[in-house]
């Protein structure tokens, strides 16, 4: 009987997931194949002429943020698991609210306040005199600054929710046998967490190569910027997916540098002898260190630009900005979102499922599949989108259906990162044990595997929402007639230096995003996944 | 197990009876509804489809985007496409469309008649509306205007990091140096480009009003802008201390660089009467003084005046390459502007 099903159902299964890899690996494939059938002569131009720099910059952002965000993200989940002071439950929650802030808000708030002119100038003027220069937000250190502040919760949720679950176990008999604290930190604490840090960075990493808004309104060259450059001014495609390729190899050996380490330690949580952690006390003094570096950072990351956003609609508002058609804007933008985070769920599902559960090389490269789509940039995706539906769908063209798939190609990553160890950390063992007590594979996966991973899937839905609600590029590019969602509002407006026109609809999507981010971060989800097995 | 795959097709289906439930929103197909694809800035040529909307009770949908990136949809879309008719502010991108046959030739006398035959397609596929000048924008606490006679002059090493320029995507830039090329050969652009890059640095923008409001703060001297720009600034912000200069008027020089913004009815468009009400609107006398007046650009029809805050029309020349040949003038334009490697 158990065998019986075991060849059986796979098969459905299976057929599933390599149609859905298929659909979900053919724009990038058709991107690669207009990349590597270019005249040698586009090549070689580009070569000599944006590649160097754009690569350059590309990378140097990518490492810049990423080295921020480890110390911000690992510093902030260490103090607020470890340490107990005042008003830790709230900064607990309040730390991932810049999630909800999309990077290019974050920089058009960043480039009135630091930009030319700008207040921070004017108070620099006041104290160094009238011809004292700031170095302005639109060069390497401020875009860094800004992606950092914008990213570091990923780095931080992670890690904190590792902290969390670890079982204070095995640094108590690290300590026990004479190991140093500074040694048990890097032999045992630093081990067990480091999946987590690397999962949180390869996010981070993603979403800077692939950014598009920040860099675009601080003017600094990437790839993506590139390519969204190219696509919009040429008619020929051909440069662009040129750009795409080089993004695309760069994701997939962050992505494969990422899986590398994450293999490397796998650990199963077995026994029933798990405990948390006991909170030190912080005194008077390291209460106010930790309370002030706390607080610059949400200041910096979500405090200051949120005041700024209320503070500009509200002289928006006062003028009139506010009218009805906002109403269908807050509509496309939830409707869209939503859609687009169950349809990445449903088809997640039984890709991450089959690889984790029958890791085949078959099941293992569907997976993968599914992440090229991260690499896609936003432009990207949307022109292999665009090309695939005239070509073989095009009564779907310039309808929702169109961009909703280029949501999916593009932030299925980004659920899946939560929905593989989700199911990853349920062990094997426990189902096995389920069948072995009588239960049918079936009855396994509804009453034990489903349950346990459930959290896991609430994470993915919600970070998929969020990055659909913040999405820019591909919406721009393939939003159907009389769709503008709240994002394309911002964008017309803060491309111009609009910026009090584009408050309203920035606040709006912060606000739209709050409810799905307590969500995420009220619980701790995989937490819980966890107590359950116990 | 089994049944694990049924879940996901039910919910699967749940998924698709929602999209199903939006679709009507799509496909409404009223007959006096109009679809414009703009490649204007939404609050450019928002006011003046609204006027229309009120006089006509014409609805007008809006897709505000970018030019070419609209070209490429509208090829993309071929007879699919929702859009009735293209409106955007690039001659060679209006010309270019109309060489993929992406637009619809049309026979109007109120056309014919207001608008001088060289500001529209030979077969009226697309009609220019208003005209603008690519000029010099400068802080005037920075430049003196004896300065800056001819727009080359920005590529000459004394404005190193000084200047502010549009960004190779920008339809206007590669407009202006089809011109520049066209009249002083592939050399001297080449030269001019290489100039303007070392000059440019990192001020390289995406937007006009970015690279006026650069000048204005006086982060950067000058800059290159179309030159409603600065009159949109100032009307704003009387006080900024900028001006504009025409260049290259000098005898025998090339002239000012101009471009249209023009309109066009697509072929695929079920909606030509009413494409037609909207055109006759545009280059009827009161509907010209609308339009060039909300963005400070100059009539085409000879008898409407522009606004006064402008330079006189008349005291200036317009560079002589037709408009409809930007577009042949591209590729080889774009070829340069990389070799250059223009940002």
């Amino acid at each position: 009987m158990l065998t019986a099903t075991r060849v059986q159902a796979p098969s459905s299964l299976q057929w599933v997931s390599l149609g859905t890899a298929a659909f979900l690996v053919l724009p990038t494939a058709y991107i690669v194949y207009v990349a590597m059938t270019a005249a040698p002569a586009v090549w070689t131009r580009l070569w000599s002429t944006r590649i160097p720099e754009l690569l350059g910059n590309t990378l140097s952002l990518a490492v810049g943020v990423a080295l921020i965000t480890l110390v911000l993200g690992v510093s902030l989940a260490w103090i607020t698991v470890r340490y107990d002071f005042p008003g830790r439950r709230i900064w607990e929650w309040a730390l991932a609210l810049p999630l909800a802030m999309p990077t290019y808000v974050l920089a058009y708030v960043y480039a009135h306040l630091l930009g030319m002119g700008g207040p921070a100038e004017q108070w620099w003027q006041l104290v160094f005199g009238p011809d004292a220069r700031l170095p302005g937000p639109q060069s390497f250190t401020g875009v860094t600054m800004v992606m950092a502040l914008d990213t570091f919760p990923f780095v931080y949720l992670l890690v904190r929710s590792a902290l969390q679950n670890l079982n204070v176990s095995f640094e108590e008999v690290a300590r026990a046998c004479g190991v140093s604290p500074w040694a048990t930190l890097r032999r045992v604490t630093l081990p067990l967490i480091r999946p987590a840090i690397a999962a949180g960075l390869a996010l981070v990493i993603l979403y800077v190569i692939s950014d598009f808004g920040a860099v675009s309104l601080l003017r600094y060259q990437t790839l993506t910027y590139a390519v969204y450059q190219q696509m919009t001014s040429r008619y020929d495609h051909t440069a662009a997916s040129i750009l795409s390729l080089l993004l695309v190899v760069m994701a997939i050996i962050f992505l494969v540098t990422e899986r590398w380490f994450r293999q490397r330690s796998r650990f199963y949580q077995t026994s029933g002898r798990y405990r948390r952690s006991t909170r030190h006390h912080a005194g008077p003094i390291g209460t106010a260190l930790i309370t002030g570096y706390v607080v610059l950072v949400f200041g910096a990351a979500f405090g200051i630009p949120a005041a700024m956003l209320i503070h500009w609609s509200m002289e928006a508002i006062s003028q009139g900005a506010l009218d009805t058609r906002f109403l269908g804007f807050i509509w496309n933008s939830s409707f869209l979102a939503a859609l687009a985070a169950c349809g990445a769920v449903i088809i997640g599902l039984p890709l991450a499922y089959l690889a984790s559960r029958r890791p085949s090389r078959l099941n293992i490269a569907c997976l993968q599949a599914a992440y090229a789509g991260y690499a896609l940039p936003g432009p990207v995706a949307a022109l292999a989108v665009l090309v695939l539906f005239t070509h073989f769908a095009p009564a779907l063209y310039g309808t929702v259906v169109v961009l909703i798939i280029a949501y999916i190609l593009h932030f299925l990553p980004v659920g899946l990162q939560s929905m593989e160890p989700a199911l990853q950390q349920v062990t094997p063992n426990v189902e096995e044990v389920a069948r072995t007590l009588g239960c049918t594979t079936h009855q396994s996966l509804w009453r034990v595997t489903l349950p346990l991973v459930r959290n896991g899937f609430v994470a993915a839905w919600v970070l998929m929402f969020l990055q659909t609600m913040k999405e820019l590029p591909a919406t721009l590019l393939l939003r159907p007639v009389g769709f503008d969602t709240l994002a394309i509002r911002v964008w017309l407006e803060a491309s111009e230096e609009y910026y009090q026109l584009a408050a309203p609809a920035a606040l709006l999507i912060v606000l739209l995003s709050l409810p799905a981010l307590m969500l995420l971060v009220s619980k701790d989800w995989r937490g819980d996944a966890q107590e359950g097995i116990r | 197990m089994a049944r694990f795959p049924r879940i996901l097709y039910a919910l699967t289906l749940a998924l698709s009876a929602l999209i199903l439930a939006s679709w009507p929103v799509q496909s409404v197909d009223a007959a006096d509804k109009l679809v414009v694809y703009s490649g204007r800035a939404e609050r450019l040529i928002k006011p003046v489809l609204d006027e229309f909307q009120a006089k006509s009770g014409i609805q007008i949908e809006l897709l505000s985007s970018g030019t070419t990136e609209l070209v490429n949809r509208l090829q993309a879309e071929g007879d699919h496409t929702p859009a009735d008719v293209f409106l955007t502010n690039d001659a060679g991108s209006l010309e270019h469309a109309r060489e993929l046959k992406l637009l619809r030739p049309m026979n109007m006398r109120e056309v014919d008649r207001a608008i001088p035959s060289q500001f529209r397609a030979s077969d009226n596929s697309w009609i220019g509306l208003s005209g603008r000048f690519w000029i010099v924008v400068y802080n005037r606490n920075l430049v003196k205007p004896e300065q800056i006679k001819s727009l080359l002059d920005l590529g000459q090493p004394q404005w190193k990091d000084k200047i502010a320029i549009p960004n190779s995507g920008s339809e206007y830039l590669q407009a202006g140096v089809s011109v520049i090329k066209t009249t002083f050969g592939d050399e001297r652009t080449k030269q001019f480009l290489q100039g303007l890059k070392a000059n440019a640095g990192s001020q390289v923008y995406q937007k006009s009003s970015q690279i006026v409001e650069a000048v204005a703060k006086g982060q950067v001297a000058a800059g290159i802008v179309n030159h409603y720009y600065i009159y949109r600034h100032l009307a704003a912000q009387p006080t900024a201390p900028i001006a504009a200069i025409m260049t290259d008027q000098q005898e025998g020089g090339m002239g000012a660089i101009m471009n249209v913004t023009g309109i066009g009815v697509t072929r695929a468009s079920k909606h030509v009467d009413s494409a037609k009400l909207l055109i006759e609107f545009l280059v009827a006398q009161a509907g010209q003084k609308l339009f060039a007046d909300l963005d400070k650009e100059y009539p085409l029809h000879p008898d409407v005046k522009a606004d006064p805050a402008l330079v006189d029309r008349h005291s200036f020349r317009a560079a002589l390459v037709p408009l409809a040949r930007l577009a042949e003038l591209r590729e080889p334009t774009l070829t340069l502007i990389e070799q250059v490697g223009l940002r």
